[in-house]
């Protein structure tokens, strides 16, 4: 079936996959299930999948309270956690135990049917998914590339639609999604045809195709199974081998008869994508000689994506020596910015998100007028008072109460200037209040690995200039 | 595309001055490098990409060059010998003097100089040879540039000082500047962004590959197929990079370039067949090998553009197959899937850029897939159609009346009738929205163009804004602040209460409150989910044995920008509506604004819980 990645239906499906944007950088992938008993429990309620499937994309949708939810099973995805003790959440639903994420309750049955009921409180929105939200939400099993620096992998590789990537390894799969995208230009019909020949594989019309590498197996067939999901089978190849030991041309490793330069074997390679280790003990197996996975007709680009030096000075020594040209090494620093309204005054002192400091001069002036005064008048007032105690008789115990009266006086005009403040900030706009300030977020990723690029020019043999020379 | 260099077409020539040059490859015509010569054209056509080419000394009798490819290994040369770990037989027989010794690394300011460096001195009166003597030596012709540069090197006095380091810098110096080679790249997007970034930065609203790249991943645009009736696939587009945001998504399509791959190659030898089937160019086998029979001795100006912008594209030849143009193929703008919809501030839109792969909007190929997919649209026309003439339908003239016509005025008839009836489908279907995405570049205030393009986008379509500055983009997070949700939605919650406020004069507080309205809340701040603003950039590194290290300079300028969202469709009621809503609302309020931009209201109460243990006290939003 098609891929909800490329080819999305309007609303989401039962069978495919759907995201549930919960809050921002807070994306639980679901697979949605028919089952009328499955569940996405999250810290922000429950979204029973049946009140998702045929939903919109882009919708808001809503959490529901669960009675008689299925036993727990544990999907790991999300933890259960104790639901909001507030008002408004009626109390029947709150506990639920159960987390179903991927039920298939089909099968069990159960004593009592599950009753669902709108929540009142708790959203989310349910998206179509794309490489850049799985890459946020896919369960890690590795280091995954990220979209800034996927996306310009894919831009230096010059990988388009149509195009063939080799990717090694594996790992998660963030770099395979972003891959199956680029090279996306329309299903192959079935998975491998007896016909298919090189003029399909290399000529016009020819299909976009990622031949991605693992040699981790549980960490294969994880993958796997994600892809046949996302409806990526027929784009993606992913095969179980040690790249390094033997290559990148398929039929060798399960078939070692096949013949591997056979085109539909071949993988006929017109970039390559190495997140391994070791890179350059794979380099050998990308040359020009026969049996190639390169495509012999054109320039063939390639990204090796190491954290260390060590790795990048290593790679680019080979790349040297086996004849690479256009040799260049980069990292790719991204931030992500905060954007607020920083606040500055006396009024906001008691708010929240303001900063209580004079906004300017003359506040600060005024305000130390104001103090001033208040300071004044209370001493006036003491002073008036102990006058007073001291002509009634009895001086003694003024004097300790003294310092007391004038705080307490002090106190309450605090009090009431905050109470006037919070009266009038309820009236003020203070989404509009301010000045516009921006920041790198918290916590910024400063380094992610060195990436180094490479060309390897197609061959081009004295016969072929000779060729041309006659021709143009 | 891009598996060998195409007649008429563009390519970009990498200089030894790292400098970028678009040139145009026209069959026996000569390409003239400004200081290092010229070559006929049809010594790289149908040759590979990415050669490094050296030109030869011209021979008395040609007015031109040949070209020798440099093999790989030569251009390494320096790189493979210095290697402290390479085998003996690596070194390429240069006659540097090899030290032999391990050298430390050069901290960056200079300062922890190794060994005997500091008393080398870079003088130009040290280099013996003077400028005339070497222009004497270029004249004499001693061969290509690395002659001239060893019997420089071999004259400097001070070579015995020097150590490997230095010398390397020094080759590296004079390499720059005396080397007759060049390197052919394609002219894909990144690269024609790269040379009008060296030039004309401006001119492209300083966008850098990295964040091109970044902002078309996050908008998701990726080539599409469609499922039925409906159209899908539709990008929405603001350019004011020359159209260079169009080709990039273009790129990423499918539908940029020109698929000639089946005319190019004739399966079995690779070579070109194109000859075979043109009639100008009839094979002649004399052409390649003694060109300066057929080319005057001047060069083609036409060749080149040197300013990377003055030649436009010239109308392709007939195509070999022998169909006419213009035939056979569907109407312009007429793709409903798979489309580019460019929403463009003047009569017609500025994407001049996409000329260099051979889309030129004034005259358009109907063979370029741009011709059926990308559709262009003015604000006017999305705005108030009914003021734009072309979309207003010409009369219809009876069938006799035609008849009677004279046929150039009954083609007229037709062709307005037919451009009518393009603007209208296309106007119509633009305005009828469900895009899957949004891509914004321009200068344009962002907050009416959300305006007017958001409530275009179908649910889950991505937002894409770039700006060279941060300050556009921050304006815009704010107008979608989780604050602003807040008081927004405070707003809708009680518009019975402020009216009836106002009971007998409806209209004059209309007015006003839509007025106050507007400014508080240029756009629907529900419409958009988790804006977030970004910025990327690339550091170049020299990777060299014991001196590797970052650039010590590279392009300043506009940082670059890239804002991200999510078109979302909010739900109809109020989330929180149910149950006691007024005695809740008053608390739930307090928990302030986490509650609405997608913190459900679970953890908001949780943060509030916590907030109000605290010293600190809630204002209500
Ligand atoms: C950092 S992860 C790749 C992450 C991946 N690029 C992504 O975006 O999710 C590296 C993977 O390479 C695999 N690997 C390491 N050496 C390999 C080899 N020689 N052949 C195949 N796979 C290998 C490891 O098992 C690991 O899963």
């Amino acid at each position: 079936h098609p891929s909800p990645f490329l080819t999305p239906p309007p609303s989401a499906q039962a069978g495919t996959l759907a995201l549930l944007h919960l809050r921002r950088d807070h994306i639980l992938p679901l697979h949605l299930s028919p089952s009328p008993t499955a569940l996405a429990n999250t810290r922000f309620g429950s979204f029973p999948h049946s009140t998702l499937i045929g939903v919109p994309w882009g919708s808001q949708v809503l959490s529901y309270n669960v009675k008689n939810a299925p036993g727990d099973r544990g999907s790991g995805v999300s933890r259960k956690r104790k639901r909001g003790e507030g008002e408004g959440n009626q109390a029947q639903g709150a506990q639920v135990a159960g987390d179903a994420e991927n039920g298939d309750g089909e099968g069990e049955q159960r004593e009592k049917k599950m009753e669902i009921s709108i929540a009142g409180t708790g959203f989310a929105h349910l998206l179509p998914p794309t490489p850049e939200l799985w890459t946020q939400s896919l369960p890690h099993r590795t280091q995954v590339v990220y979209t800034p620096d996927y996306s310009f992998v894919l831009s230096r590789l010059r990988v388009r639609p149509g195009s063939t990537i080799i990717e090694a390894g594996a790992g998660s799969g963030s770099f395979t999604h972003a891959s199956a995208r680029a090279v996306f230009n329309g299903y192959e019909n079935g998975r491998k045809e007896e016909g298919s020949t090189g003029e399909d594989r290399r000529g016009k019309g020819r299909k976009g195709r990622v031949f991605s590498f693992e040699f981790h197996e549980p960490r294969k067939e994880k993958l796997q199974e994600e892809i046949d999901a996302h409806g990526l089978g027929g784009l993606v190849t992913l095969t179980h081998r040690d790249v390094c030991e033997e290559g990148f041309c398929l039929g060798t490793a399960t078939d070692p008869t096949t013949s591997n330069n056979n085109l539909d074997t071949a993988p006929n390679a017109d970039a390559i994508f190495l997140d391994l280790p070791a890179p350059w003990l794979a380099l050998k197996h990308l040359s020009r000689r026969h049996p190639t996975p390169l495509n012999p007709t054109q320039s063939v680009r390639l990204c090796t994506f190491s954290p260390c030096m060590e790795q990048v000075t290593k790679t680019i020594n080979t790349l040297r020596e086996l004849g690479w040209v256009e040799i260049t090494m980069v990292e790719v620093m991204h931030k992500r910015l905060d954007v607020r309204r920083e606040r500055v005054g006396v009024a906001e002192e008691n708010l929240r998100g303001g900063i209580g400091v004079p906004k300017d001069v003359s506040e600060a002036v005024r305000r130390l007028r104001e103090v001033t005064r208040e300071r004044e008048e209370a001493q006036a007032k003491q002073i008036a008072n102990s006058r007073r105690r001291r002509e009634g008789g009895g001086g003694g115990e003024g004097k300790g109460r003294k310092g007391k009266g004038g705080g307490e006086e002090h106190m309450t005009s605090r009090m009431h200037r905050r109470e006037k403040m919070l009266r009038e900030a309820e009236s003020r706009k203070l989404y509009r209040e301010g000045r516009l300030v921006h920041r790198t977020e918290p916590d910024w990723k400063t380094h992610t690995s060195y990436l180094v690029f490479a060309v390897l020019p197609r061959e081009w043999t004295v016969e072929d200039e000779e060729r041309y020379l006659v021709k143009w | 595309m891009n598996s060998c260099i195409e007649p008429d077409t563009y390519v970009i020539l990498r200089l030894p001055s790292e400098q970028l040059r678009i040139v145009e490859v026209k069959p026996d015509t000569l390409i003239t490098i400004p200081k290092l010569g010229s070559f006929p054209t049809n010594l790289i056509i149908g040759r590979p990409f990415h050669f490094t080419y050296e030109l030869h000394e011209r021979r008395p009798d040609e007015p031109f060059s040949r070209l020798r490819v440099v093999p790989a290994n030569e251009l390494h040369g320096d790189a493979l010998s210095s290697r402290d770990d390479a085998p003996d037989g690596v070194d390429d027989g240069s006659d540097e003097p090899e030290t032999g010794a391990q050298f430390d690394i050069v901290a960056d300011d200079g300062s922890v100089l190794m060994r005997n460096n500091r008393l080398t001195v870079d003088d130009a009166s040290r280099q013996h040879l003077t400028h005339e003597e070497i222009e004497e030596l270029k004249k004499v012709g001693t061969g290509s540039g690395i002659e001239l540069i060893k019997t420089i090197m071999a004259s400097h006095a001070a070579l015995g000082e020097k150590t490997e380091f230095s010398l390397a810098k020094y080759t590296l110096r004079k390499s720059r500047k005396y080397l007759k080679r060049f390197t052919i790249l394609p002219l894909d997007v990144t690269n024609l962004a790269e040379s009008i970034l060296e030039r004309e930065a401006p001119k492209i609203m300083e966008l850098r590959e990295e964040t091109v790249a970044l902002a078309c991943a996050w908008s998701n645009a990726h080539w599409s197929e469609g499922t039925g009736e409906e159209m899908t696939g539709r990008w929405l587009v603001i350019d004011d990079s020359g159209g260079l945001v169009v080709a990039a998504l273009a790129e990423r399509m499918g539908i940029l370039y020109e698929d000639k791959t089946v005319e190019l190659e004739d399966g079995d030898d690779g070579a070109p067949n194109e000859a075979d089937a043109n009639p100008d160019y009839t094979a002649d086998t004399t052409r390649g090998t003694e060109p300066n029979e057929q080319q005057p001795n001047e060069a083609n100006p036409a060749g080149e553009t040197p300013n990377g912008h003055s030649t436009p594209r010239k109308p392709p030849r007939p195509r070999p197959d022998g169909l006419p143009l213009n035939r056979s193929h569907p109407a312009a703008m007429s793709a409903t899937t798979n489309t580019l919809t460019l929403l463009h501030p003047n009569h017609q839109p500025n994407i001049g850029l996409l000329q260099y792969f051979g889309y030129d909007n004034s005259a358009p190929v109907s063979s370029h897939p741009l011709y059926t997919h990308l559709r262009t649209v003015s604000w006017l026309q999305l705005l108030h159609p009914s003021e734009d003439p072309t979309y207003i339908e010409p009369d219809v003239v009876s069938e006799d009346t035609l008849a009677a016509m004279k046929s150039g005025k009954r083609g007229n008839y037709y062709r307005k009738r037919r451009r009518w009836q393009r603007v209208k489908a296309v106007v119509d279907e633009t305005r009828g929205g469900g895009f899957d995405g949004l891509v914004v570049a321009s200068f344009t205030d962002p907050k009416e163009i959300l305006k007017h393009t958001v409530p275009l986008l179908s649910g889950g379509a991505k937002v894409v804004m770039y700006s060279p500055n941060v300050e556009p983009l921050t304006e815009v997070v704010d107008l979608y602040s989780k604050e602003r949700k807040a008081a927004y939605l405070e707003l809708k919650r009680e518009p019975e209460t402020k009216t009836t406020q106002n009971g007998g004069h409806p209209e004059s507080h209309d007015d006003d409150a839509e007025k106050e309205m507007d400014a508080d809340f240029p756009v629907d701040p529900m419409l958009l989910l988790a804006p977030t603003l970004q910025t990327v950039r690339v550091r170049d590194w020299q990777v060299l044995p014991g001196r590797t290290h970052p650039m010590m300079t590279s392009r300043g300028g506009a940082e670059g920008y890239v804002l991200t969202a999510t078109r979302v469709i909010p739900h109809s009621g109020a989330v929180e509506a149910r149950g006691n809503a007024s005695k809740r609302r008053k608390t739930e309020a307090s928990a302030g604004p986490s509650e609405v931009d997608s913190d459900a209201g679970i953890e908001a109460r949780a943060k509030r819980g916590k907030l109000e243990t605290g010293s600190e006290m809630e204002v209500e939003v």
